[in-house]
């Protein structure tokens, strides 16, 4: 088990307001990590460090060993970490082929398996039928697979899913656990992902690390998190703690 | 709706329509080829002018329709490219000055728009600021027209000859006729218009169309989404210049105004009225609107710029893909109507 | 020192009146985020109007004021008739008041001919100091833009009013949610900027050969005015921008050509832009 990715001491301030604070995190390659919280725990702004999007005020990151605390996203991006943005993040005019399509265009495909390859990703991600439709006429969940689809197009090996599941039905969430697992599975992806639906938390069986008040409040596996009596108290009122 | 299930070429829709802007395309150039056929004289001397016109319209719409990036300084590439061809041709040179000043006129016109592009995309500035950047341009271009006038021959304008085409050893013929010289242009404009056409049927068009959709998300996709917008920035640039170097040959001068923004701003009006999103409508809108615009304002230029600027705000406001948005519209329409 | 006294003021009262010239369209792009490329034509239709109103033999002050207000009701048409339904899409917005300067530009020349007009200069002479000497219209104009900036200072930092602005100009939603009546607001600061405008267009008349373009020499400079300055930065900002403009053409003009000296500006008003989009006072 190689580790993909790392922080160490990572913190994140917006002019006095502390987002993030003093977070050592890890994840091997080829596994699901998924990350809870209370809201305003900074999680949205944790992954935004990772993916580049935010730039971290102290502390490192590292990705295959190499530090990338001050990579641009799109160097990122080219070395294979990809981001699913809280509100999807597609190309609403463009139709599902089409969006997969550039998707493709900026990975190592060759032009004649193109073709070949964006139905193959559709297929993954269920949108086979809805190749010809346009992004913004999708349901929500459906424009949710279409931007994980984005990401599997791109040959990401690093997942940064920020609540892929909202808006899903029950058996889209469902769904969308056995796809990410399957991806990590097969294609030795990883994925961290941030997530309110507990269901879904448990269909991935993956481990977990709380983040309360912008650090690490516990990690382990979901019985021990659930089990744990800070993140409970934590918890305590809100609807994700009644089902834990 | 009932859209066809795994299409082996869910672009079939989209082919459709290129297939039938090709078509389009096809029987406009026929027109254009036959006109100095069958009505010569001045029509045929002033054509040329117009179809430069055009794919100066077209090479805005690349940049705007394609990749959303508003320009309301194409006529200072324009007079750029005359200029650069005016004062490459005064030079004497051991090969054809015109054939050099063409591509001079290319490689300047591109050239400035690489570096005002990176300068500016790279830096994330944003797209509003860049509307005003190169209105600046404009009038950059006119001013220093203007003043540098040992060169430019300031508000006096630059005269400059007819292009001679050289044949290798072969032999040379000037372009001093009329029927030659459109058709040389003629040729010009529409090779011109196909190279940007195949630009934007391969990745890099694709790319394009996806910054101009999300540009974040392409960021986020790895793209290095400046790089692109610089390009496409030279690119537009650079045949405008080629088009402006045509035309100062053509009308056998320039001056400043040719480069400044009441010129810029009336390549915006053709192109909204032709269409954006098409490279054949800007062309056609632009040759369309720009002689019509001459014709009437010899006759009665208040009224007509009145109407062309409420035509524009209808466009603006009801018809954002202009005339070729609305033709597509209507024939999808009819497709649609003539399925069942 | 007699030199630098005098290029001083020269850069001072070339400010103050680019300051004035610009100011209508640092309250409407700063506040409602409207790039209104009409404004040129605002200030020719101000000048065109003084024009129309001191022919009839209307004092000039008063000139002043029914053009002002005439390009103020000009303005508040081209609002609710168009503006209002594009706040949200600047590119629609700025196309269209520029297809407004068009429309407007051939009015001007259908109702009052391309011919140059002239307006009398209602305070000619010069104030003599010594070591520099001040043309007397031009210092009380320049006077004026410091006592309006000034009033707006103190509408703007001391006013219930002022308050409500800088609230919109903070969080436009937020300033909605607490019960700011946006439309009417969006309305109300679009009319001010324009009648700005106007008034700017019809104190600078006497100054200048009035033609239908004279407007659009202000066009580019008022919009880097406001870039330079920053966004938003409605008072400050102003004035920063137009000394670092008004100021940087006064001194490119002793070494170029007037034309020229305008070129180089514009380069270094774009170099600004791209080393701080913010502006010079703007945060962030």
């Amino acid at each position: 088990m190689t580790e993909i990715l790392r922080t160490e001491g990572l913190g994140k301030r917006f002019s006095g307001l502390i987002a993030n604070q003093n977070i050592d995190f890890s994840v091997d390659a080829g596994t699901v990590r998924c990350v809870i919280g209370p809201n305003g725990a900074g999680k949205t702004t944790f992954i935004s460090m990772i993916s580049g999007h935010h730039s971290a005020s102290e502390g490192k990151i590292f990705y295959k060993g190499r530090d990338i605390t001050h990579q641009s996203v799109i160097k990122r991006a080219n070395v294979g970490i990809a981001r699913k943005f809280q509100t999807p993040a597609v190309f609403e005019e463009l139709t599902a082929y089409q969006n997969i399509e550039l998707a493709v265009l900026g990975s190592q495909c060759l032009q004649a398996d193109r073709h070949d390859r964006i139905n193959e990703v559709l297929q993954l991600v269920r949108l086979t039928d809805q190749s010809a439709m346009q992004a913004q006429i999708l349901s929500h969940g459906q424009r949710q697979w279409l931007e994980i689809g984005l990401l599997i197009a791109i040959e990401a090996e690093l997942l940064l899913l920020d609540e892929p599941t909202a808006g899903m039905t029950v058996e889209e969430s469902a769904a969308t656990a056995l796809l990410i697992n399957m991806l990590v599975r097969e294609h030795n992806l990883t994925a961290i992902i941030i997530e309110h639906d507990i269901q879904f938390i448990k269909d991935l069986k993956a481990p977990v690390t709380v983040l309360h008040l912008g650090q690490v409040l516990c990690e382990g596996s979901f019985d021990d998190v659930a089990a744990n009596k800070e993140v409970r108290e934590v918890y305590l009122g809100t609807d994700e703690g009644r089902s834990l | 709706m009932n859209m066809a299930a795994t299409t082996s070429k869910p672009w079939a829709g989209l082919s459709n329509k290129i297939a039938s802007e090709t078509g389009v395309a096809g029987i406009v150039f026929m027109i254009l080829a036959l006109i100095p056929i069958f009505v010569p004289g001045y029509t045929t001397y002033i054509l040329p002018q117009y179809m430069l016109f055009g794919l100066l319209a077209v090479s805005l719409a690349f940049l705007w329709g394609f990749v959303g990036i508003l320009s309301f300084g194409q006529a200072a590439f324009f007079a750029i490219g005359a200029y650069a061809m005016g004062i490459t041709m005064k030079t004497s040179m051991g090969i054809n000055p015109a054939y050099v000043g063409l591509l001079v006129s290319f490689i300047i016109g591109g050239g400035i728009a690489a570096i005002v592009g990176y300068f500016l995309f790279s830096a994330g500035v944003r797209s509003t600021y860049f509307v005003l950047v190169t209105l600046a341009l404009s009038i950059m271009t006119e001013q220093i027209a203007v003043s540098q006038s040992d060169i430019t021959g300031g508000w006096n304008g630059m005269y400059m000859d007819r292009i001679t085409l050289t044949f290798f050893d072969l032999g040379k013929m000037v372009l001093s006729d009329d029927m030659s010289s459109y058709y040389a242009i003629f040729i010009l404009v529409i090779i011109s218009y196909l190279a940007l056409r195949y630009l934007l049927s391969v990745k890099f068009g694709k790319v394009l169309v996806g910054i101009r959709e999300n540009e974040e998300r392409m960021t986020a996709l790895g793209y290095n989404v400046s790089l692109y917008k610089t390009s496409a920035f030279a690119l537009s640039g650079a045949f405008a210049s080629f088009a402006g170097a045509l035309y100062g040959s053509h009308a056998n001068f320039v001056s400043p105004s040719l480069g400044g923004i009441l010129f810029s701003t009336e390549v915006v009006v053709w192109v909204a009225i032709g269409g954006r999103h098409s490279l054949l409508g800007a062309l056609v809108g632009g040759i369309i609107v720009a002689s019509i615009s001459n014709y009437l304002s010899a006759w009665t230029p208040e009224y007509w710029q009145l109407l062309l600027g409420l035509i524009f705000i209808t466009v603006i406001v009801f018809f954002k893909g202009g005339v070729a948005g609305a033709v597509k519209s209507l024939y999808g329409l009819w497709l649609e109507r003539h399925k069942r | 020192m007699e030199v630098a006294a005098s290029v001083f003021v020269d850069a001072t009262l070339i400010t103050l009146v680019l300051a004035l010239a610009a100011f209508g369209l640092a309250i409407i792009y700063g506040l409602i985020g409207v790039i209104n490329m009409g404004h040129g034509a605002l200030l020719t239709l101000g000048a065109y109007l003084t024009w129309a109103a001191t022919s009839s033999g209307m004092p000039f002050l008063i000139a002043v004021v029914m053009a002002s207000v005439g390009v103020g009701f000009v303005g508040l048409l081209l609002e609710h008739f168009l503006v209002r339904h594009f706040y949200d899409r600047p590119f629609d917005s700025l196309l269209l008041t520029w297809a407004f300067f068009l429309i407007m530009t051939e009015i001007i020349k259908i109702v009052f001919g391309t011919d140059f007009r002239n307006v009398a200069n209602p305070l000619p002479g010069a104030i003599d100091f010594g070591a520099f000497s001040v043309p007397a219209y031009r210092g009380a104009v320049s006077l004026f833009s410091l006592a309006l900036i000034g009033a707006s200072a103190y509408v703007y930092f001391r006013t219930s009013l002022g308050i409500k602005i800088r609230a919109l100009i903070q969080n436009r939603e937020m300033a909605s949610l607490l019960g700011l009546n946006i439309s009417l607001t969006n309305k109300l600061v679009f009319v001010t900027g324009a009648t700005i405008a106007g008034l700017a267009g019809s104190l600078l008349c006497p100054m200048l050969s009035i033609d239908p373009y004279i407007g659009n020499v202000y066009l580019v400079r008022s919009f880097f005015v406001v870039i330079v300055g920053g966004l938003g930065q409605l008072l400050g900002g102003t004035l920063i921008g137009s000394f670092v403009i008004g100021g940087a053409e006064t001194l490119f003009s002793l070494a170029f050509k007037q034309t020229f000296a305008q070129t180089v500006v514009f380069l270094l008003a774009i170099l600004i832009l791209r080393f701080r989009p913010a502006g010079l006072l703007g945060t962030k």
